[in-house]
C-alpha cells in the first residue's frame, strides 16, 4: 500500500457547456436505451492540460459532481481537441449532463444548460453511470 | 436470394423529413410497404428518424400492456381527476394535433407549455411581436450575402442548413455561391464544426460574454472604438462590423449558445436595430423540433402568448401567462398534479432535479417510441410518426408552413393513430 492511497484524488473545477452531436442525435432517434447512445452521451470533453491535472488518461472514467453535490455521474473523459480552454468542459445534451444541471433557475424557468458548475475527479476503474441508474 | 418486393418513390414523389425544423422537402425513400428501408437525401438524423426507432411504444396502463382504447380511457380518467394538469410537448406533433391540445387544455384547465419555454421562446416572441426583422430560408438561399451563425452549430444540429439554404447553394441573386457571393461568420465560444467552415471569419468569445460583445459590435457599427473587458483585438470587431455594414442582405441565425447567454433579448433587439440603421439584416432562430414554431404560432394566434399558459377550467377566454406556468417552475413548485407528455421526453431533456416531480404524479405519454418518461409513465399511448405514418402540416424554423402526406399506407396500422386522433379520443372520453 503506497502513500498515494491516502491522498484524495485531485479535483478540478470546471464550467460545463452542453452541445449537440449529430452522431449522438442520430443514435437517439434509433433508441434511447442502446449501448451506443450511452457511449456517445456519457462523455465529458476537457482541455488536455486539465485531464493531465486529474491524473487520468483519455478514455478513463471520471466522477463529475455539481456544485451543490446533488447531482453526480461517472462518465468517460475525452480531450476536446480545441485550443487551450482550461476550466471549461463540454458534454453532449443527455440525461448524463442533465443530472448535473441546477433546478434553481431564479424563477426564470430556463435551466443553465450551458453554464454548469462542477467538480471533476478520477474514477479510474469505476463503471460509467448506466441508463437504469437515472 | 429472392429480392423483397419494394415500393420505390423517386423524383416525382419527394417527402418531408420531420427530423428537425428545417423540414427538408426533397427526401426520397425506399419502403417495403410497412416500413421505410432506405432514405435518400436526408441527413444522418433524418435517416434515423424516418426509418423509425428500435423501441416502439406499446399501449400500457401501470406497466401492463392493454388495448389502446383502455389506455385512452385511463388517460381521460387521470385528466378528469386532476385539479391542475400539465400538458407539455407537441414540438413533434402536427399543427392539427397542437390545435387539439389547446382545446383539451381549455377543457381540463391545464397548464400548457412546450420546449420553447427553455429554448428559442424569447427569440420567437420578439419576432412574433415585430421587434426583430425576420425572413424566410428561401430569401436566404436566393439573396443572402452575409450569414452569421451565433451560438449555433448547424453542422451538428441541422446538418443540411448550410447546403440547402444558407452558404453553399447558388441562389437567384447569388449565382457565384459561397466561393464569391457569400460570407459566412461564426461567433461562438468554441471552434465548432460550423466555425471551422467559417475559416478566418470565426470570432471566438468567452463564455457568457455575448451581451458585452454585442455592445462592442454596436459601438463599432456606430463608428466608435469597440471595447470589451476580455482579450480581443478591437481591429477584429471593426473588421466584423465592416462586413455586416456592407451586407446587401444579411441574416443572423441564433442558436441556444446566444439565447442561454443573455438574460433577455434586449441586446439582440438593440443589435438588430443598429444593423438595420446601417445595413439590411434579418434574424432566424435555429429551432430544433420540427414543429415547435408551429406550436408557438398556434398558441400565440389563440391567446397572444406562445408558451407558459394556464387555462381556467371550462372558461376558454380566461388564460394566465408567466414563468410560473413554465414546465420547469411548475415542476419545481409542484403546482401540477398530473402530466400529459406528447412527443417529448422531459425525464431526459430537463434537469434531473426538476423532472423528479414527474415521478410523484400520474404521467401519460403519447409518443411513437419508448422514452425515459414513458418507462416511468402510468399510461402510455403509441402514436404515428409524423411525416411517415401520418400527414399534416408544420411550421418551419422561418415561419413557412410545410404540408406533408404519410409515406406508409396506414390503413392497416390502426394500432398507431396520430397524436391528433388520440387527443380527440381523449376529449371524447372526457
Amino acid at each position: 500500500m503506497g502513500f498515494g492511497q491516502f491522498l484524495a484524488a485531485p479535483e478540478h473545477k470546471v464550467t460545463i457547456v452542453t452541445y449537440r452531436d449529430i452522431f449522438q442525435s442520430a443514435v437517439m432517434e434509433e433508441g434511447r436505451f442502446s449501448e451506443e447512445y450511452l457511449k456517445l452521451s456519457a462523455v465529458i470533453k476537457m482541455d488536455a492540460a486539465d485531464i493531465k491535472k486529474l491524473d487520468v488518461k483519455v478514455g478513463d472514467t471520471v466522477l463529475v459532481k455539481n456544485k451543490d453535490n446533488n447531482g453526480k455521474v461517472i462518465v468517460r473523459v475525452e480531450s476536446s481537441g480545441y485550443d487551450s480552454h482550461s476550466g471549461i468542459a463540454y458534454m453532449p445534451n443527455s440525461p448524463w449532463s442533465n443530472a448535473l444541471v441546477d433546478a434553481d433557475t431564479g424563477g426564470s424557468g430556463v435551466p443553465r444548460y450551458k453554464n454548469i458548475e462542477a467538480m471533476v475527479s478520477s474514477a479510474k476503474g469505476e463503471s460509467i453511470t448506466g441508463i437504469d441508474d437515472f | 436470394m429472392k429480392r423483397q418486393s419494394m415500393v420505390i418513390l423517386l423524383n416525382e414523389n419527394y417527402h418531408v423529413c420531420t427530423g428537425c425544423a428545417l423540414l427538408c422537402d426533397d427526401i426520397e425513400v425506399i419502403t417495403d410497404g410497412k416500413k421505410i428501408t432506405e432514405v435518400k437525401t436526408a441527413c444522418r438524423k433524418g435517416v434515423s428518424r424516418m426509418k423509425g426507432c428500435n423501441e416502439p411504444m406499446s399501449p400500457t396502463v401501470d406497466g401492463q400492456q392493454v388495448d389502446i382504447d383502455v389506455a385512452i380511457s385511463a388517460a381521460a380518467n387521470i385528466l378528469k381527476n386532476s385539479k391542475s394538469p400539465l400538458i407539455f410537448g407537441l414540438g413533434n406533433s402536427t399543427d392539427g394535433a397542437q390545435k387539439k391540445a389547446i382545446e383539451l387544455a381549455k377543457q381540463v384547465g391545464a397548464v400548457l407549455d412546450d420546449t420553447s419555454s427553455f429554448c428559442q421562446g424569447p427569440t420567437l416572441e420578439a419576432i412574433f411581436n415585430d421587434r426583430i426583422k425576420s425572413c424566410t430560408l428561401d430569401d436566404v438561399r436566393n439573396k443572402a450575402d452575409v450569414i452569421v451563425y451565433w451560438g449555433a452549430d448547424p453542422s451538428n444540429s441541422h446538418p443540411r442548413h448550410l447546403s440547402k439554404f444558407s452558404y453553399f447553394p447558388r441562389g437567384q441573386e447569388r449565382q457565384r455561391g459561397w466561393e464569391e457571393d457569400r460570407t459566412m461568420i461564426t461567433i461562438d465560444i468554441r471552434k465548432s464544426h460550423t466555425a471551422k467552415i467559417s475559416g478566418d471569419k470565426f470570432y471566438q468569445i468567452p463564455l457568457q460574454m455575448d451581451a458585452e460583445f454585442i455592445d462592442a459590435l454596436i459601438d463599432a457599427l456606430s463608428g466608435k472604438v469597440p471595447k470589451v473587458s476580455f482579450e480581443f483585438d478591437p481591429k477584429r470587431i471593426l473588421e466584423l462590423a465592416n462586413i455586416l455594414k456592407k451586407a446587401k442582405f444579411g441574416t443572423i441565425f441564433v442558436g441556444l449558445g446566444l439565447v442561454y447567454s443573455l438574460a433577455d433579448m434586449e441586446p439582440v433587439v438593440r443589435l438588430m436595430d443598429k444593423l438595420n440603421e446601417v445595413s439590411n439584416f434579418h434574424l432566424i432562430p435555429m429551432v430544433g423540433h420540427y414543429n415547435m414554431r408551429g406550436f408557438n404560432q398556434n398558441l400565440f394566434n389563440e391567446t397572444g402568448y406562445l408558451n407558459r399558459v394556464k387555462f381556467e377550467k371550462g372558461n376558454s377566454t380566461d388564460v394566465q401567462h408567466g414563468a410560473e406556468f413554465s414546465i420547469v417552475e411548475s415542476l419545481n413548485n409542484k403546482t401540477v398534479d398530473a402530466a400529459l407528455i406528447i412527443g417529448t421526453d422531459p425525464l431526459s431533456s430537463l434537469p434531473r432535479s426538476v423532472a423528479e416531480h414527474l415521478l410523484d404524479i400520474p404521467v401519460i405519454t403519447i409518443d411513437p417510441c419508448e422514452t425515459f418518461t414513458s418507462r416511468k409513465a402510468k399510461v402510455t399511448i403509441p402514436s404515428a410518426l409524423s411525416g411517415v405514418e401520418c400527414g399534416g402540416s408544420a411550421v418551419r424554423m422561418d415561419g413557412e408552413e410545410v404540408k406533408f402526406e404519410p409515406i406508409i399506407d396506414v390503413k392497416d396500422q390502426t394500432i398507431r393513430p396520430s397524436d391528433e386522433e388520440i387527443l380527440a379520443r381523449i376529449m371524447e372520453a372526457l
